[in-house]
This record gives C-alpha cells, structure tokens and sequence, in this order.
C-alpha cells in the first residue's frame, strides 16, 4: 500500500533486510512475557513476533499494558516471567548492546529543562558515540523545532518534537515510539508519519503504541491489541480496517424522503436509526455502496465517526469467545 | 569520550550550584576569621570560666585561645560538617531519583551505556564536586589565617578540609546509594539526614557521658573531628568514613542493575 512513494535513496546508512544478527527475522520476540505489581497483572503471558523491516501499531485503552510491554522491550523494567529477544538480543542480559542499536520515545519524554534542544541532543549524542550533526539539523528543520530554546520554555508539542529527533536521529535499526503522536498538531502527526514510512523504506523496524486506530492504521502494516494486560489479537490493517465500523449521520435536505428501507437493506450496514431529517448508521468495512444509494435522495451534510478501537476489539474479543 | 559522557555532564549541571556553595563556604570561613581578633583580645580563659564542663569537652573551647582551637571550636565542629553533610546529601540524593523523578532517566537509562556506569559515573561527579568544595574550604582557611593572624600551618588547614571533605562524601554516597536503589528522592534525603542527626546526637552523648565514650567511634562525627580537624594528624579513623560511603555504594550498584526504573 506504500508502492507510491518515492524511494529513498538519499537515506544514509540503510539497513540491510537480511540484518546480520536477527534471529528469525524478527526485530521483537516475546515468549509469555509477563509483569506482575504484586496482585495486579500489568501483562500476563505476551507472545508477539514484529517481523523486520515492519511498521507495528501496538493498540489498546489506556492502562492496557502498552508502556509496560515497551518498558520491559527496552530493559527498564524486568520481567515478572517468561523472555523476550529486540533485534536478537535478550531484554535482560544484553541491554547495552541493545541499546546502541534501538531508538526509543518514551510516553512521558522529558529532557533536562536547563539545557538547550541543541545540548541536550549534543549529550545524547555523545554518550551514543557520535551523531551525524547534518542528520539532526535537517529533522529539526523538517519537525520545525528551534533547537536554540531551553527546553523548560518549550510547548508539549515541541517537547514531543525533541523526543521523537533524539529517538531516530542516530538512524537505529529498531523504533520504538509510545504514543508518538500525542500532543502533536495534525501537521506535525502527519509529518512523524511520514518520517516513520521512509525509515520503514530503508529497511528498518518501527513498533508504535497507540490508543486510537486511526492514528495508525494509514502507516502501520501490522497492528496488534492488548486490554488488561492481554493480547487480544494481532491482525493485518487491511483486515481490521475492513471489519471495523463507523458511525455515519446522514441529514438529508429538507423536502427529502431518506431512503432508510434501502439502507437498512445494505450488506454493510448494521444499524440504523431515524431522527427527523437525520439517519444514523453503523456501516461496517467500505462506505461506497452506501453513499452511491444515499447520494441521490439530497445529503445536506455527512459526520462520520470512526468507532472506539474498544469498540472494534470488544467485538472481536465477543467473537473470539462466541 | 562517549564514556565519560555522563560524568562530565553530571559535573556540568551541578556547576552553578557549586558555585554558589563555594562562595557560601569560603565568606562563612573568612567572616570568622576576621572576628578572630578582636576576640583574641578578650581574656578567654576568664570567659570560659563560666562554661560548663561538658560544652568545654563538646566544642574543644579550651583551645580558643589558639587560632586553631577558635576556629576547630566555631566552624569545623558543628557548622561545617553539617555545610558539607547537606550538600553531599542533596547532591546525592538528586543523582538518580531526581532524574528518575523527572522522568530524564527514561532516555538516559536507554543510552547504550550500563546502568553501573550511570551509577560509577555520576558517584565519580559528586565525589570531585565535594573534593572542589574541600579545596576552596582549605584555600579560604589558609588565606584568612594568613589575613587575620590565626596562625594556622598550611598543612593544618588542608586536614581539617580533608576531614570535611570526608564526612561530606561519606554522606553524599550513602544518599547517592539510598536514590539509586529506591529511586525515591525525599527517602534518600530523609533517611541520609535522619543518619547524620543520629551519627551527632550519639558523638554528643559519648562526649557527655563518660561510661558511654568508647561508642563515639563509631559516628563519623567523631572521625571527623577527632584530633583536629584543623591538626596536625589526620586520624586513620577518618578513612572510615569514605570506606563505609563507599559500600554502600557498592551495594547500590547491585541493587540498581536489576531494579526496575520508575516511568
């Protein structure tokens, strides 16, 4: 689904697809991963394989387990039972050798408030052993941050910005984002997401946490789902996209008979209710056949609402059980 | 030079505050130096007359009448050693916690560097900082006994800010150890601070009652003190206070590998 962008040929240093020390190809690894906080499950038994070479949208509530999952993939935190390999390397013993090749944004990033974007890259940099200076001028360019501020007198958003640049400015094999998005104006969303799709060009990995599947699903080409500390299923986006359902209020013009018998009649929606001039609908997968039958009678105006990423696996979790 | 990372931006960020302490440290020394004398004038042993026994045991008062003895009496007893107890402590106590605190370890502890070179480096910081303090204490000690007539030998001065250093260090490490294996600023500071009113108050008991003197050894402030500090001898029982700082350091090490980080 990314045929259509240019190659990036420019990019330094692209990662080799057969990289040298990934076991199975897999740039993550976990087998039963768990972290236990006393009585309380934070993760119980976390199998998951992000192949190389992938963008994985990592998606669930607040509270699922999400930071906690990418907490212990990078070594902050230990594991209560069972292992987990990042590009080969196990989670516990071989941290350092880890670390040098993963980049990672945490979900509450803070730099230290009395130094300048520009120094607090420059220590990084160093404790990395170099960084190309050129690389991190063009992403504060690109991202539109001003590296000469402190950064106790940056916004959020421009916070988030220095994060995501210390993260990917050393052109790491692996990714590791948790909520990169938040606190992004939806340029700048837009912007990251690109970045993520040309890193994901030269071959390298990118796993992103998220509560919301919209914010992902137009870069990620695997998802997975986790809700109280559980995997609850991993899916292609293509396939979780086309099942998931939308909320669409359609209010036709005045003098407009809506034509709610025809649309309950359509395969894709599910359910429909009449309020005045307005319908509402849930429509699962392609809204087309929808809105070929709709168009004629008059729409005055279309919401659309993409439902809960709750919503979508609360469906598949009663599916799954059924 | 990637190694050292940590260590030098460590030292950089505490440069302000050092400062500030420095100058602190050196016009309390200088101040009491110049009041050394007009009370050099006054007839002391008259004065002292007065003086329970036990605060003339306590604070060495009957050597006031020396230049050392004032200042051993007036500064290096009490004030000092507390000067260098709180800011070894806070110090300390902010090297990992605060970070943690502040949620800068997160990115830190994700640097391709072991979390024991975290620790070593940023114990290697406060111990040269605490050692720079040392030194303007020492420098300021000798220069005003020079201004104001103290008297005081060169070699003298560098052992009492030797024996200030150390206490300083001893609790500095021992808060450094406290935050990196709890992670928990206000617990390292408490406790550290909690561990030097007890080490005082046991040095002031053992000092006051006779039957119970041999248990001063065992408080740092009676290493600290003990012959001096501004002497001749730098008692072998002083090093006990950085060997002690420094195993507790060491068993922060072994905690803080294996701990998991706070987010």
């Amino acid at each position: 689904m990314n045929d259509t962008e240019p190659p990036t040929s420019t990019a330094p240093g692209s990662v080799q697809p057969a990289g040298h020390s990934v076991v199975g190809r897999s740039a993550i690894s976990t087998s039963g991963l768990s972290k236990r906080y006393g009585s309380l499950d934070a993760l119980k038994d976390l199998d998951l394989e992000v192949p190389v070479g992938t963008v994985f949208g990592f998606l669930g509530p607040n509270g699922a387990g999400k930071s906690t999952t990418i907490r212990l993939l990078m070594g902050l935190l230990r594991p209560s039972a069972g292992s987990a390999t990042v590009l080969g390397l196990d989670i516990v013993h071989d941290r350092r050798a880890l670390h040098l090749r993963v980049g990672y944004l945490p979900g509450d990033f803070a730099a230290y408030r009395h130094l300048r974007g520009q120094q607090y890259l420059d220590q990084l940099a160093t404790l990395r052993g170099g960084v190309d200076g050129h690389e991190v001028a063009a992403l504060a360019e690109r991202f539109g941050l001003d590296l000469g501020r402190r950064v106790g007198e940056l916004s959020r958003g421009n916070r988030q910005k220095l994060g995501i640049i210390q993260a990917v400015m050393h052109r790491p094999e692996l990714m590791v984002f948790d909520e990169p998005t938040s606190g992004l104006d939806p340029l700048m969303q837009r912007e990251f997401l690109e970045l993520v799709r040309e890193r994901r060009q030269e071959g390298r990995t990118v796993f992103l946490s998220s509560h919301a599947l919209t914010e992902v699903e137009g870069v990620a080409d695997r998802v997975a789902i986790v809700r109280e500390g559980r995997l609850v299923m991993t899916s292609d986006v293509m396939t979780l996209k086309a099942r998931a359902r939308r909320r669409i209020e359609l209010t036709f013009a005045d003098g407009a008979v809506a034509p709610v018998e025809q649309l309950a009649g359509l395969a894709s929606v599910a359910e429909v209710e009449v309020v005045g001039r307005t319908v509402r609908l849930e429509v699962e997968g392609s809204m087309a056949e929808l809105l070929r039958v709709a168009a004629p009678w008059g729409i005055d105006r279309v919401i659309s609402n993409d439902m809960d990423l709750e919503d979508v696996f609360l469906r598949y979790y009663d599916e799954e059980e059924r | 030079m990637a190694a050292a990372g940590v260590f030098s931006s460590t030292l950089r960020d505490q440069r302000r505050g050092l400062v500030a302490w420095s100058i602190g440290v050196a016009l309390t020394v200088v101040v009491m130096a110049a009041i050394w004398p007009s009370f050099a004038d006054m007839d002391i042993a008259k004065l002292l007359a007065e003086y329970p026994q036990a605060m003339k045991d306590l604070f060495d008062v009957g050597g006031m009448s020396t230049g050392t003895g004032y200042l051993n009496a007036e500064l290096f007893s009490l004030m000092l050693p507390a000067i260098f107890i709180i800011y070894g402590v806070s110090r300390g106590a902010r090297l990992i916690a605060g970070e943690e605190e502040d949620g800068t370890l997160e990115v830190l502890a994700t640097m391709p560097i072991s979390r024991t070179g975290i620790l070593c480096q940023k114990c290697a910081a406060l111990m040269l900082d605490v050692a720079v303090l040392a030194v303007v204490l020492f420098l300021a000690t000798w220069l005003s006994s020079a201004m104001f007539g103290l008297d005081i030998a060169v070699l003298d001065s560098a052992r009492g800010a030797i024996a200030m250093g150390f206490i300083g260090v001893e609790f500095g490490l021992v808060a450094l150890a406290l935050s990196a294996a709890t992670g928990r600023r206000t617990l390292a500071v408490g406790v550290s601070a909690g561990l030097a009113g007890a080490s005082y108050l046991i040095y002031l008991v053992a000092q006051l009652i006779e039957s119970l003197r041999p248990l001063r050894v065992v408080s740092p402030f009676y290493q600290a003190i003990s012959r001096g500090p501004i002497g001749p001898v730098l008692p072998p029982i002083a090093w006990v206070m950085v060997a002690v700082g420094l195993i507790c350091f060491a068993w922060s090490i072994v905690v803080f590998r294996s701990r998991d980080l706070g987010g």
